[in-house]
């Protein structure tokens, strides 16, 4: 920010002088943990360890669907097809969730938000702590049903839940207690998350540092509170429409019954209500951190700061109100369709600022293409793709073509997979030294990125021709006409597991290798314009004993 | 060395996506269509349209669609670029400050309102060609040496006829060859928006030919590109005439025709012995048979949870919903074999559910429906019978304004 200027930060070189005594004992400081910085850390150990499980099980959907037939997952069922599709089902119901409530989530919000939203506001801790340890720990019990709900009995005397990520009814209320399971976990990330959304709501609101008005406020800062506002109105609703299938299941209620007076489509669209704020929810924090990194590397501030906030701002409203527009194929009125077609195009335009403004941004800088820059850069164009093809599928009259394709798996891959989560690495490498207190591997990070870019596009551009050609998605087995698109994304996923083994390289590099207590406090130079660069690299266990004042 | 990598891959990028999207180099003629179509297997652009929806669907995607996400996308990819060699730390040591261009800021929010603007137009037109039943009536007269032809207007007020592109007028020759007439040169209409619509041939009609008007307001096909570009291929698609009612269980689908008796039959996955490896899940042990060059009415409900009826071919996809009956319709002239699969997971043997449409002749149709009746212990319902035909009815109209 052009108009953030530390005045009075001196007091920081000695503020570990006057800490309330040493860290605590390994466990004490883990597990009871009210330190931000701290919780920020296990989420982000916890996203790394979903971020394993998730991909790998990408892995196995990716290594089946090399060829037509079934065949690699029989491994897993003891030769058994009828299991091995049901465990197909499965892959892509929990590789979905785990992505979305265990990776991307704890990454973006639980991780850099908790670690970075305090410091960046001037503040010493989050303003509930404890509050932000029951989160965390929420998220480890939530983790636990899931996973136990892969092993429970689910649907025709298979093991586990296999109707998709989205649990749509009657196929939910279907089947034995891996879906109650779900249920309860999903419950649980909700809970946390409504937690930690408020955790963010109050501290942004009101721990900002003498001088940090709400219009000086980073922009990743401004991200997690918007994405606060929409965890808090939109979990709340999937809490009501899983609990109304859960009693569907348990207490003989006929909420999504169609023979007993209930209507399955009124869970989709409660569904949706959550399901689409929830996908900003996973970019608007990605958003920030890429508005950050795009200004420190290009040594200019935030072009149109404003601007930039207040997009956020309206990408989060218009994200209420265009939820059916996942459900084109239903039997919607086409008044109905109508209005979603129009409210949904209207978010391109806030989107077409924000990829503007970074551009604007670079323009007339000075640009260090830096690891963290270059996945920004890389975001910046995979997620216009991601964004164009949206623009596509938002018109109800196509849709009818794509819809439950893969041309829609492409799509939200290229906005989530290749955008969150470029977003993700992006941070990863931006904050490394400042987190870990020694720099990361410029070389090693810089292939990392190379041959992701290389994979992850091999993985999901060619599911656009699938799509286009008419594949739907959620197949364990499809025509041979498919194969040849399917073999090549496949190919793409071992390009981007290399990547992944790249990646883990780096971080043994950093940790075992280098020594802690050599990070500068801003590796980055005069573009680093943020508070979290005037703190030593690590910060001290509590900083800002005396606050910062923003001129 | 990243500056150059960075410039080298996204320039690669950009000659790839010219490359790999047909559409965008193709003009826009309609492809022949296959005898049977099948995904192909390099392909990159949406499947052969065999119908006059699928041919609009066509249209938008490769003319509004494509060239929005080509160019956008392209759009940032050379300002990327730009900035890339134009302000790197080596080419630009000293960062400007600027942090606001208003003429740039109001450009970027106006110019996408625009395309936007652009891509909505088309999208709701086609959005509502889609989603309404077609009600196109068609009239049959006697031929005669009259040039004073009329019909009633006896639409909703929403759906009467008051625009010259509501009426198309075509010559049936003794063959059954049909020959559209031009409007304005070869005849005149009068009366648009009244209780009766006269059309005024302007010369009388070969003798042997007997004239066919259609009425209504469901145009459909290929139009020109914003209404400016290309011709208009459109055509007025009548009323439908046949009902199929698909309902989706786990795993396959039921179909029946309520119009033509009580008889259900299923379609499973054919077993690949049967089908052989190339149609091998997509062929079903029975297909649906449909006429060519008639309107169906489809709808779709489900027994157990939802799945999701389609055709890739026809550009439909419609859930089937339990508890719920859903609409949707397709018309097609094109004699084939038609494949979709279930498109909403529906548990484990979703990938196992296809579905199959054979498009034949009338003749052929009639036939098979007898065939199912007469399985299903029922009398054959057009053995030995004409069709009847509103010909009567178009008949005593023409009488009374005499």
């Amino acid at each position: 920010m052009s108009t953030t200027h530390v005045v009075d930060n001196a007091a920081e070189a000695h503020a570990d002088d006057h800490d309330h005594g040493a860290p605590p004992s390994f466990f004490v400081r883990w597990f009871y943990s009210t330190n931000h910085k701290d919780i920020g850390l296990l989420y982000l150990i916890f996203a790394i360890l979903a971020g394993v499980v998730g991909g790998a099980m990408s892995g196995l959907m990716r290594v089946e669907l090399m060829e037509p037939g079934i065949g690699p997952l029989t491994a897993f069922t003891g030769g058994d097809i009828e299991a091995a599709k049901n465990f197909y089902n499965v892959l892509i119901t929990y590789h979905g969730l785990i992505m979305i409530f265990f990776m991307v989530m704890p990454a973006l919000i639980g991780g850099f938000g908790n670690w970075f939203v305090p410091i960046m506001i001037g503040a010493p801790d989050m303003a509930f702590p404890r509050m932000n340890n029951i989160s965390f720990w929420l998220y480890g019990a939530s983790a636990t049903l899931l996973f136990l709900s892969m092993l429970a009995p689910g649907a025709s005397g298979q093991i586990g839940f296999g109707g998709g990520w989205v649990l749509y009814p009657p196929l939910s209320t279907q089947g034995g207690p891996a879906m109650d399971l779900l249920i309860v976990s999903l419950h649980l990330a909700g809970a946390s998350s409504i937690l930690g959304a408020i955790n963010f709501i109050t501290t942004i609101f009101n721990m900002r540092a003498p001088g940090m008005t709400l219009h000086k406020m980073p922009l990743f800062a401004w991200a997690v509170l918007v994405t606060a506002f929409l965890l808090v109105l939109s979990l709340p609703v999937l809490a009501g429409a899983i609990t109304m299938l859960l009693t569907d299941r348990m207490f003989g209620t006929a909420f999504f019954d169609a023979a007993r007076g209930g209507d399955p489509i009124l869970y989709q669209h409660l569904f949706w209500f959550f399901g689409h704020p929830e996908v900003y929810i996973l970019i608007l924090p990605a958003f920030g951190i890429i508005s950050h990194i795009v200004s420190t590397f290009s040594k200019k501030p935030v072009f149109g700061y404003l601007a930039m906030a207040y997009a956020m701002v309206a990408i989060g409203f218009i994200g209420f109100i265009v939820w059916a527009h996942h459900m084109y194929t239903v039997g919607l009125s086409v008044d109905m369709k109508a209005y979603f077609v129009a409210a949904t195009m209207v978010i391109a335009v806030p989107t077409g600022v924000k990829i503007f403004s970074w551009i604007a941004t670079m323009w007339g800088g000075s640009i260090d293409f830096k690891v963290p820059m270059l996945w920004a850069i890389g975001f910046i164009f995979l997620f216009t793709v991601g964004g164009v093809t949206g623009v596509v599928l938002a018109n109800a009259g196509i849709d009818h073509y794509f819809h439950d394709t893969y041309y829609v798996v492409a799509h939200f891959h290229y906005v989530l997979s290749l955008g969150a989560v470029f977003a993700i690495f992006a941070g990863w490498y931006y904050w490394h030294e400042k987190m870990f207190g020694r720099a990361y591997s410029e070389i090693i990070g810089q292939l990392h990125f190379w041959v992701m870019f290389v994979g992850v596009n091999l993985i999901f551009f060619p599911q656009h021709f699938l799509g286009l050609q008419g594949m739907p998605r959620r197949y364990i087995d499809y025509p041979v006409d498919f194969a040849f698109w399917n073999e090549i994304s496949t190919y793409g996923y071992y390009v981007t597991l290399l990547a992944m083994f790249i990646w883990l390289a780096g971080v043994v590099e950093a940790l075992v290798f280098r020594k802690s207590g050599q990070g500068r406090d801003n590796p980055w130079g005069e573009g680093a314009t943020t508070l979290e660069w005037t703190l030593p690299s690590p910060p001290p266990f509590h900083q800002f004993n005396e606050l910062p004042k923003i001129k | 060395m990243n500056r150059i990598a960075l410039t080298a891959v996204f320039a690669a990028l950009l000659t790839l996506f010219v490359f790999a999207e047909p559409s965008f180099a193709q003009e826009a003629a309609s492809e022949p269509f296959a005898e049977i179509d099948r995904p192909d297997p390099t392909g990159t652009g949406l499947r052969a349209a065999a119908t006059p929806v699928a041919e609009e669907i066509h249209s938008f995607y490769d003319n509004i669609l494509v060239p929005m996400k080509l160019g956008i996308s392209f759009f940032v990819l050379a300002l990327l670029i730009y900035v890339i060699v134009r302000f790197n730390k080596r080419a630009n040591p000293e960062p400007a400050k600027f942090t606001h261009n208003t003429p740039a800021e109001v450009a970027w929010t106006i110019i996408p309102v625009f395309i936007l603007l652009i891509i909505a137009v088309p999208s709701f037109d086609l959005l509502f060609i889609e989603d309404k039943m077609p009600d196109t009536e068609t009239f049959n007269y006697e031929a005669s040496p009259t040039t004073e032809y009329a019909f009633e207007n006896d639409f909703p007020a929403s759906r009467r006829v008051v625009k010259s592109r509501h009426v198309e007028v075509r010559a049936i020759g003794a063959d059954g060859s049909s020959r559209t007439l031009e409007a304005g040169d070869d005849y005149a209409v009068s009366g648009l928006g009244d209780e009766v619509v006269r059309v005024t041939l302007a010369n009388s009609l070969p003798s042997g030919e007997r004239l066919q008007i259609a009425a209504g307001r469901t145009r459909v096909g290929r139009k020109p590109v914003l209404g400016i570009f290309g011709r208009d291929q459109s055509t007025l698609v009548p009323a439908p005439t046949i009902t199929l009612k698909a309902t989706g269980y786990q795993w396959g689908w039921a179909y029946s025709y309520p119009d033509f008796g009580d008889f259900e039959f299923d379609a499973l996955i054919m077993p690949e012995e049967q089908s052989g490896p190339e149609l091998y899940r997509l062929a079903t042990t029975n297909d649906i048979v449909v006429p060519a060059g008639e309107t169906v009415r489809v709808i779709t409900t489900a027994r157990d949870v939802i799945h999701s009826w389609t055709i890739p071919n026809f550009g439909i996809k419609i859930d089937a919903v339990p508890g719920r009956l859903n609409e949707t319709w397709f018309y097609t002239e094109h004699e084939s074999t038609y494949y979709g699969q279930c498109s909403e997971i529906c548990g484990k043997d979703h990938a196992f559910m296809p579905i199959s449409v054979r498009v034949v002749s009338r003749d052929e149709f009639e036939a098979w429906v007898d065939e199912r009746r007469e399985f299903e212990g029922l009398e054959p319902m057009f053995a030995d019978q004409e069709l009847a035909s509103n010909d009567e009815a178009g008949a005593v109209v023409a009488a009374a304004l005499k």
